[in-house]
């Protein structure tokens, strides 16, 4: 399959890819530029974990293909944090403990900070209506719930 | 030379949150919630080649002929392997350590026993490449008639499991004899661990030097299985496993999936990543068997047993055998003065099942925990006091005391939180508008699986701890509670501890399942940190360099990093400062637990079989954890939907190494047992003896929306026949007797009994 030339804005760094035209974002991300915080669980879809933001949305990288986001703002978990200086959502996700096996994680941290800037971070019910996308196998889902919950007061402040 | 004391209070008593029994957040949290935490397959290796699996399309039969020819010839396509083309392996020894048969294994199949079977791999040079290539890999069989399941009319009763039958007295003739009796089957599906890891592995081969970076809950069990089927000793196999997404019983034992890998990277020269796809994790391993049981209670009027007569049946494979025992929970939970539990096992068309989450004590506890609420219907007792009623003062089976039970102190505490002497009995009592509510309690128990450890703990030049252990870490904690027994065992700041797990070089480590990790481990740190600080402070008194030689002291005080006499009098100085006055740049200190006169080859089969496991009646006592449950349903009376809107569980796991990361666990476990009691369930296509449902679309496990705030409330003391610190089994215990006391709340919401679980809509309506 011929390749083609590729370039992708990831986390404010330029990368030029030589990629088949099949080549999704999550495999980009994680075999050819080495960002692996972005995690495959299911490769369909279903489970979340490969959850990013593409200008400021959450998407799913496993459903995306990296051509798609060519001259678009790629944000993956490895991006959040600014300078050295965790984000509200992963200073709350280890106050919480709202993760054990920490794979569903980077996707659940992602979801959660789309899903306050969405404005779905209100209650306890809609949190976890809006979390809901995101499969956790450990079942930290209660924590994750506070975790949003305690993070969204302090964005929003 | 004792020079400490470590605290063996309540389980409360970490008042500083980095002393074993403190709060203090996951040390590796920074890693995985910026993404930093790599886990095993996401290695950067030179030269890495890709493998991509082909799986049988029937499920009983022999393969015909793999035609390879277009597979081949497509774009980067490095290497077809099939039964014919892939190197020969010998057969490993399973995992007690029975001498296997002096006989080829072959991780791709030949004779079919299952749908999903690997017949064959295709290695290309991408990932892409490699998936494209295996789907044009042409397979074409000989198809046998397969048994589906156990409700296959072909499958039969079974092969009895002697080692499984418990009887005392004469249990059939109190059942006859008996006022009250009832007798009910109980059915569990095939349910699947589903971590959000799917397994995967590198191996790269240097020489006869194998390197495989695979999730593992069991890093030396499983390089002990490389190593035997490449026929390489031992200590050329280098597991490594730092971070693992999750495992449940699954990641435990090396399978044909890493075989091939490994073969695909010896012929090739090349490292090799092989990851399966999320539909083939259900069939590249086994979940939890399906299983029927039946309980039969004969009890006099006022509701005290009499006579529990049990009979379970699970699935296995076709050639494989995998015994969950359905009478374990059965035989313990009450007293009885009559007793018969025995179980078949029968062969179905299936990959071999596996360990999931308290295998054995998660069903058997479906059957029990369900009946005794039948009983106490029978008799119009309130659900709890029956159990009170009945509540085993000792082991009833091995009849022994127990080492520590709090389950009247869980009953207790659990129901005063929840409310439940507000619960009216009559079932369809309670309601608010449309919505039947249902409250429910049942127990659970989990044993405590003890076994040997070691450990390394070193005191570095600059005053910090290093602990190394080829034990894991897949989110129950290991990293933090260590660092927390390192840290007060030695007198430093948590933060001054670095715990290194997951890579076979380090000290070697057992099995980490049946909950036994956290008990092994901290007891191996603890010896090997107490010898490290014995040598520290032997160095401070004895060293004519030392500060504190001219003190004549015989003990000293280390806290906070800091040497200084038990009295506050003489020098103060920093472990950093005290390395460098005595001239050593570290003190390094091996602990194990292993008996004093263990040879080489009892540690070798400690660390890498489970036949050196204790028994938990092992003495005079029978260990076990205990928990229950008290849940609220709420189920749409038109619909028949079910929600579990409240859920309070009291839990005994002893003392508690740590609160804030044994609450997330425990709150895991109910959460997934939600999941089994609504939602699990393996469905099977009846005509081709698959697997239809492998996928997380539509293999539903709870997520996020499903699940209602959940109260845990540790009720443990510290048990010193359980442990080294007095801790007791976690993980598995808390999925325990959710999903009874999910069926008992429906029954009492709705009047109706589902004993087959998942509990959906359609059997309400």
């Amino acid at each position: 399959m011929t390749k083609i030339h590729v370039q992708l804005d990831i986390n404010g760094d330029h990368h030029e890819l030589q990629l088949e035209p099949r080549v999704t974002l999550l495999d980009a991300l994680r075999d050819r530029l080495g960002l692996t915080g972005t995690k495959k669980g299911c490769d369909h879809g279903q489970c979340g974990a490969c959850t990013v933001h593409v200008d400021g949305e959450r998407v799913l990288a496993c459903l995306t293909l990296a051509a798609q986001v060519e001259g678009r703002t790629v944000t993956t978990i490895e991006g959040l944090a600014r300078e050295g200086e965790m984000h509200p959502v992963q200073a709350a996700f280890l106050e919480q403990d709202a993760f054990q096996c920490g794979y569903c994680t980077p996707g659940q941290i992602m979801s959660a900070v789309a899903c306050i800037r969405e404005g779905h971070a209100g209650s306890d019910e809609e949190i976890r209506e809006y979390m809901a996308g995101n499969l956790c196998r450990c079942g930290a889902y209660p924590h994750i719930v506070a975790a949003v919950r305690q993070a969204a007061l302090e964005v929003q402040s | 030379m004792t020079v400490h004391n470590i605290r063996h209070g309540d389980a409360s008593d970490g008042a500083l949150s980095e002393a074993v029994g403190g709060r203090l957040s996951r040390v590796d949290g920074p890693a995985k919630i910026t993404g930093a935490a790599k886990y095993a397959v996401e290695q950067r290796l030179e030269g890495l080649a890709y493998a991509v699996l082909v799986e049988s399309t029937i499920a009983s039969g022999k393969v015909r002929a793999i035609d390879t020819t277009a597979a081949e010839a497509a774009p980067g396509v490095l290497q077809v392997l099939t039964p014919d083309t892939i190197i020969s392996l010998r057969t490993a020894s399973d995992w007690f350590g029975t001498p296997p048969p002096d006989k080829p294994y072959c991780p791709l199949a030949r004779d079919i026993t299952f749908s999903g079977q690997h017949v064959a791999a295709v290695v290309a040079e991408t990932f892409e490449q490699a998936v494209a290539a295996a789907a044009l890999v042409k397979v074409s069989y000989d198809e046998t008639p397969s048994i589906v399941d156990l409700s296959d009319a072909k499958a039969g009763d079974g092969i009895p499991i002697d080692a499984m039958t418990k009887e005392w007295g004469d249990a059939q003739a109190a059942f006859a004899s008996a006022p009250v009796r009832i007798c009910a089957a109980y059915n569990t599906p095939r349910e699947y661990q589903a971590p959000m890891e799917p397994h995967g592995l590198i191996a790269r081969w240097e020489d006869d030097q194998l390197t495989v970076w695979e999730p593992s809950q069991w890093l030396d069990g499983m390089a002990r299985t490389y190593a035997e089927w490449f026929g390489v000793p031992f200590e050329n196999v280098r597991l490594v496993s730092p971070y693992i997404g999750g495992g449940f019983g699954s990641k435990a034992l090396a399978l044909s999936h890493g075989a091939v890998a490994a073969c695909a990277a010896r012929m090739l020269g090349r490292p090799v990543r092989l990851v399966m796809t999320r539909p083939q994790t259900f069939t590249g391993y086994g979940g939890r068997a399906a299983t029927r049981q039946t309980v039969a209670i004969g009890a006099d009027a006022n509701g005290k047993i009499q006579s529990i007569v049990h009979r379970g049946v699970n699935e296995t494979s076709i050639d494989g055998m995998w015994v969950e025992p359905l009478g374990s929970v059965t035989s313990i939970m009450y007293a009885t003065p009559t007793f018969s539990s025995k179980q078949n096992v029968v062969r179905v068309n299936s990959v071999v099942p596996g360990a999931m989450r308290a295998p054995g004590e998660n069903p058997s506890a479906f059957g029990i925990e369900s009946a005794i609420d039948e009983l106490a219907y029978e008799v119009g007792i309130d659900p709890l006091e029956i159990r009170l009623r009945n509540y085993a003062e000792q082991d009833p089976h091995a009849k022994k005391a127990w080492s520590t039970r709090q389950l009247r102190e869980a009953f207790a505490t659990g129901a005063e939180r929840f409310g439940w002497f507000r619960r009216t009995p009559e079932p369809r009592s309670m309601r608010d508008g449309n919505q039947l509510i249902g409250w429910g309690v049942a127990a659970g128990t989990y044993p405590v699986r003890r076994a040997y450890g070691e450990a390394i703990v070193r005191i570095l030049a600059d005053g910090s701890v290093e602990v190394e252990s080829s034990s894991i870490d897949m989110g129950q904690g290991t990293y933090t509670i260590l660092a927390q027994t390192a840290a007060e065992t030695v007198g430093v700041r948590a933060d001054d501890v670095v715990v290194k797990l997951g890579d076979s070089r380090f000290p070697r480590a057992g099995v980490t399942g049946g909950s036994r990790l956290a008990g092994v481990m901290t007891g191996a740190v603890y010896k090997a940190a107490t010898s490290a600080l014995d040598q520290l402070v032997g160095l401070a008194i004895s060293d004519p360099r030392s500060p504190f030689h001219a003190l004549q002291a015989n003990t000293l005080v280390v806290a906070n990093g800091r040497i200084g006499s038990p009295r506050g009098d003489g020098p103060d100085v920093s472990i950093a400062e005290l390395l460098k006055s005595v001239g050593r740049d570290h003190i390094e200190a091996t602990g194990d637990t292993m008996p004093a006169n263990s040879t080489s080859d009892d540690r070798y089969k400690n660390y890498t079989t489970i036949a050196m496991a204790l028994p938990h009646t092992e003495g005079d006592y029978s260990r076990h954890s205990w928990c229950a449950h008290f849940i609220e349903v709420r189920v749409d009376e038109d619909f028949g939907t079910v929600r579990v809107s409240r859920v309070v569980s009291a839990l005994d796991s002893g003392r508690l190494y740590n609160p804030k990361l044994a609450e997330s666990q425990w709150k895991g476990g109910i959460i997934m047992g939600i999941g089994q009691a609504l939602l699990e369930e393996g469905i099977m296509d009846r005509r081709h003896g698959r697997i239809v449902n492998n996928n997380l679309a539509d293999y539903l496990v709870p997520t996020n929306a499903d699940i209602p705030d959940i109260e845990v409330i540790s009720v443990g003391i510290p048990d010193l026949h359980s442990s080294v610190l007095g801790g007791k089994g976690v993980g598995e215990l808390a999925i325990v007797g959710v999903a009874p006391a999910i069926a008992n709340a429906v029954f009492h919401a709705t009047g109706k009994r589902i004993r087959d679980l998942p509990i959906t809509l359609e059997k309400l309506i």
